[in-house]
């Protein structure tokens, strides 16, 4: 159904993807796996006309040849995406958004705003997505925002057959109920003789929804094999050789900090959609934040911080209390907070990857007359062997020109540079591979036996109790409970974080 | 940012300049390519390279200042009215005048910042009520020239043949290069320009950030008003019409040397590069109206460059730049 032949990429005189083969059928769910950087996205950059790939290669869907760097050739040849960065409009509504894709029905000319509406309302049922569908997308969270997307993907417009559905690691900030979904969704498209091409750096959801599995390396196909038999540890050697065993980077949990003083403290915190909390952390200790989509977990770091209007309450870092809705003193104050949106809130990517690694303490390199350049670049030229960033010499190019997962490593290490006393992340490990995951939970694990506080908040239980000593539980806009100490499993994070039937008709009431 | 092409895009203005005095030095040498046509253009263009200087530090910030044209403006008439019509000497006249502009940028900076207003239409706004001022304080009528001697050599006073007003430019365009490429200052604007969001959450002080860019912006451009005041005399309406060739340099200098960015060195580029072909076109036509037409035609072609760069294939995120109004970004290749 598609095919791929000795397909090249080439930036700036660095091969991003090298000849690569690959043949997928219909109906067939294929999963690209690879590190960051391997070249993933370049690949699907190019199947949907946003790349031109060098001369020589050539892709053929359903048998009729692509034209590259052309998305209608991409669309009408039945190719559907959602790409790493969603490509979402953040000003225009969830309706408006929704029907870019397939476009309004119109009479005249004029948008038929009823019909449109009941088209859109019903895209979102079939993807079973409970949103306003005036709500602007800026608004919404990261996983909602994914739903549209994958919503929009799917969208059936009139006399186009989906042929192949390209997912761009669609699940990276997905809570496991919601991955769920999307993985059923898959399983559901796939079942209409769709192709789909499925990125992910979460094993298990390969194992569970894959047909075929595909590993990149440095732009070139190094395995691709069925998945009958294939084993999760299998599949890992396939990945990163022998070089690692996952499990084993965060096995070692740290002693709690019982009487280590208090760095974080709130008082009453609340926000437009959480309900007021308390919450101290102690210094060296590890607090996880967990909660479905719209249980106001996604707001809970973002108002200690003052990323987002505190509307009442009290934070203090080390006693000193904190102004609300004022970043910049916060982070004076020790308090530093990497948001959850890499591209919109995170990144400028414009910039280079040293300027946007060192933003936050910009003036550190400052020495009238001049920016200290290099020792600025030495800095950078640290961080980035520290975390594994590649290119490790791309110091100077923009931050654009980055594999998704290494944004993520630079940006992290800008505030890792900090030195803070209360160190908050909110997806910290969205969309790194599984080595730099384990890297990044070390650095964690890191920067709290040095004293720092530490909040995670992730839609990865897994993570949460994998780093936690203290787990706080968010529902429906409330801090419901703190698990602590051996309480902290998998099991009772998932279940606390779900509301049951139950009690959803009990507060109703 | 490895250079493969001999510096190909980063430089095309120097090649492009280069062509245009080959063409014009071998069609018309004895008018083209006299020392007298150097000096003229040099100063001629200096006004407008400080304006294109003021429009690009909030446009760094991702701000429009439309405001330039009418603070150089209202700027000639009060130093010129101070020093003729009220007896004050230069030396003060000068610094109240500047102050008077910083004031207009102080202005525009709160109506962006605390009210909130976009940038193009704050400054829209003001610079409509800079021009009705203007009418006030000049009574419609052009205030005669002052006439202390120091008052043209202020600017027409000559150094290796050029005139003084040269040198202005230059000292000014290193100043601007230092704020913006080597000063907390100038990654602070950048990274605003380059993403607001995200600065904010850097601890950038944005609102701060942004209103210094509005007040540097309308005094190098009260500056650029006094030097126009002395170099060319008082005028009344040549303000307005500087601003689309300033608009126009500064976009075209975010395509050369550090593309993707608007910056100092590329303005300055972009406004010689502009009117060595203007230059050139006159003498080989002799008809006048070649300015506006140039610089229309520049304005819209330096806009689609860059965003051709941008969408080429092998360019960065087209996200970098999708605000469709926003200076154009792609990365260094
Ligand atoms: N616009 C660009 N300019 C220069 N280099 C680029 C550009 N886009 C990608 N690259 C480089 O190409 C390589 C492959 O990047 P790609 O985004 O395809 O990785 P990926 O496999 O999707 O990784 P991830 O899992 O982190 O998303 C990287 O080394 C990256 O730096
Ligand atoms: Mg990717």
């Amino acid at each position: 159904m598609l095919q791929v032949s000795n397909l090249s990429k080439t930036f700036s005189g660095q091969a991003a993807l090298a000849g690569l083969n690959l043949t997928i059928e219909a109906g067939q769910v294929h999963a690209l796996l690879g590190g960051n950087g391997s070249g993933k996205s370049t690949f699907i950059k190019i199947l949907s006309g946003y790349h031109k790939p060098d001369p020589g290669g050539s892709v053929r869907v359903a048998g009729s040849e692509l034209t590259f760097g052309s998305p209608e050739s991409s669309r009408s040849s039945g190719c559907r995406f959602v790409h790493q960065d969603l490509g979402l409009i953040d000003t225009s509504s969830v309706l408006d958004n929704v029907m870019f894709g397939r476009g309004f029905p119109r009479t005249l000319a004029t948008v038929r705003s009823r019909r449109a509406r009941h088209l859109a309302v019903a895209m979102l049922d079939r993807a079973g997505l409970d949103l306003d569908p005036d709500a602007l997308v800026g608004a919404l969270t990261p996983a909602q925002k994914t739903e549209v997307a994958v919503a929009r993907a799917l969208s059936p417009a009139s006399g186009e057959e989906v042929r192949l559905l390209v997912l761009d690691e669609p699940t990276a900030t997905l809570p496991h109920d919601e991955v769920d979904q999307l993985l059923a969704t898959i399983r559901r498209v796939s079942s209409h003789q769709v192709g789909v091409i499925f990125v992910t750096h979460r094993l298990e959801e390969v194992l569970r929804v894959a047909h075929q599995v595909t590993v990149l390396r440095d732009g070139r196909r190094i395995a691709s094999r069925g998945m009958e038999g294939l084993t999760r540890s299998e599949l890992v050697h396939l990945l990163v050789g022998d070089e690692l065993d996952e499990t084993q980077a965060i096995a070692e949990k740290l002693a709690d900090p019982a009487d280590a003083p208090v760095a974080l403290t709130a008082r009453s915190v609340s926000t437009q959609t959480v309900a007021p909390f308390d919450l101290d952390v102690r210094q060296g200790e590890i607090v996880g934040v967990a909660g479905i989509t719209g249980s106001g977990r996604e707001a809970v770091l973002g108002s200690l911080f003052g990323a987002l209007k505190r509307i009442d309450g009290e934070v203090r870092v080390k006693n000193a209390p904190l102004r609300p809705n004022d970043p910049r003193r916060s982070i004076r104050a020790g308090m530093v907070f990497m948001p959850a949106e890499r591209r919109t809130r995170g990144g400028v990517l414009g910039l280079s990857a040293q300027e946007n690694l060192s933003l936050a303490k910009v003036t550190k390199h400052w020495r009238f007359p001049l920016m200290r350049r290099t020792q600025e670049r030495r800095q950078t030229a640290y961080w980035f062997s520290r975390l594994g960033v590649r290119p490790d010499d791309g110091s100077t190019l923009p931050l654009s020109a980055f594999s998704g997962g290494n944004q993520q490593k630079i940006l992290l290490a800008r505030w890792l540079n900090c030195e803070p006393s209360v160190l908050m992340v909110d997806e910290p490990t969205q969309g790194v591979d599984i080595q730099a995951r384990a890297r990044i939970h070390e650095e964690l694990v890191g920067a709290a036996k040095s004293g720092t506080a530490v909040l995670v908040s992730s839609s990865d239980v897994d993570e949460l109790v994998a780093l936690s000593h203290r787990v706080l539980i968010l529902r429906a806009g409330e801090v419901v409970e703190i698990l602590e100490g051996s309480d902290v499993t998998i099991g009772n994070v998932t279940r606390r974080t779900l509301v049951s039937t139950h009690e959803e008709h009990h507060e109703d009431s | 940012m490895r250079i493969r092409n001999a510096g190909m895009d980063r430089f095309s203005g120097l090649y492009l300049g280069a062509l245009f005095v080959l063409i014009f030095g071998l069609w018309t040498p004895d008018l083209f390519l006299t020392s007298g046509t150097l000096h003229s253009v040099a100063s001629n263009q200096a006004i407008g390279a400080m304006l294109a200087l003021a429009v690009l530090i909030p446009m760094a910030g991702g701000c429009y200042d439309l405001s330039v044209g009418a603070v150089a403006g209202i700027s000639t008439v009060i130093v010129v009215t101070l020093q003729s019509n009220h007896g004050w000497s230069m030396g003060p006249a000068i610094l109240v005048t500047v102050v008077i502009a910083a004031v207009a940028g102080l202005v525009n900076g709160f109506v962006v910042v605390k009210l909130r207003v976009d940038a193009f239409i704050a400054t829209l706004g003001t610079a409509t009520i800079i021009a009705a001022f203007q009418t006030i304080i000049s009574d419609g009528a052009q205030p005669p020239l002052p006439r202390s001697p120091g008052w043209r050599d202020l600017t027409q006073q000559t150094v290796f043949g050029f005139q003084i007003v040269v040198i202005y430019l230059l000292l000014l365009t290193v100043l601007v290069w230092w704020v913006l490429e080597h000063t907390p200052a100038g990654r602070y604007i950048y990274a605003i320009g380059g993403n607001e969001e995200a600065a904010h959450l850097s601890g950038v002080a944005v609102g701060r950030w942004r209103w210094m860019s509005m007040i540097a912006s309308a005094a190098i451009a009260g500056i650029a008003g006094v030097l126009y005041g002395s170099l060319t005399g008082p005028s009344l309406t040549y303000g307005p019409g500087l601003l689309l060739p300033a608009f126009a340099a500064a976009f075209l200098g975010t395509t050369q040397v550090r593309p993707g960015r608007p910056n100092a060195w590329g303005t300055l580029l972009a406004v010689y590069v502009l009117a060595i072909g203007v230059k050139g076109m006159q003498l080989v036509t002799g008809v006048q109206w070649l300015n506006d037409m140039f610089n229309g035609g520049a304005l819209i072609l330096a806009v689609a460059f860059a965003v051709w760069r941008q969408r080429r294939p092998g360019a960065n995120s087209r996200k970098a730049g999708a605000r469709p109004l926003a200076p154009a970004r792609s990365g260094s290749e």
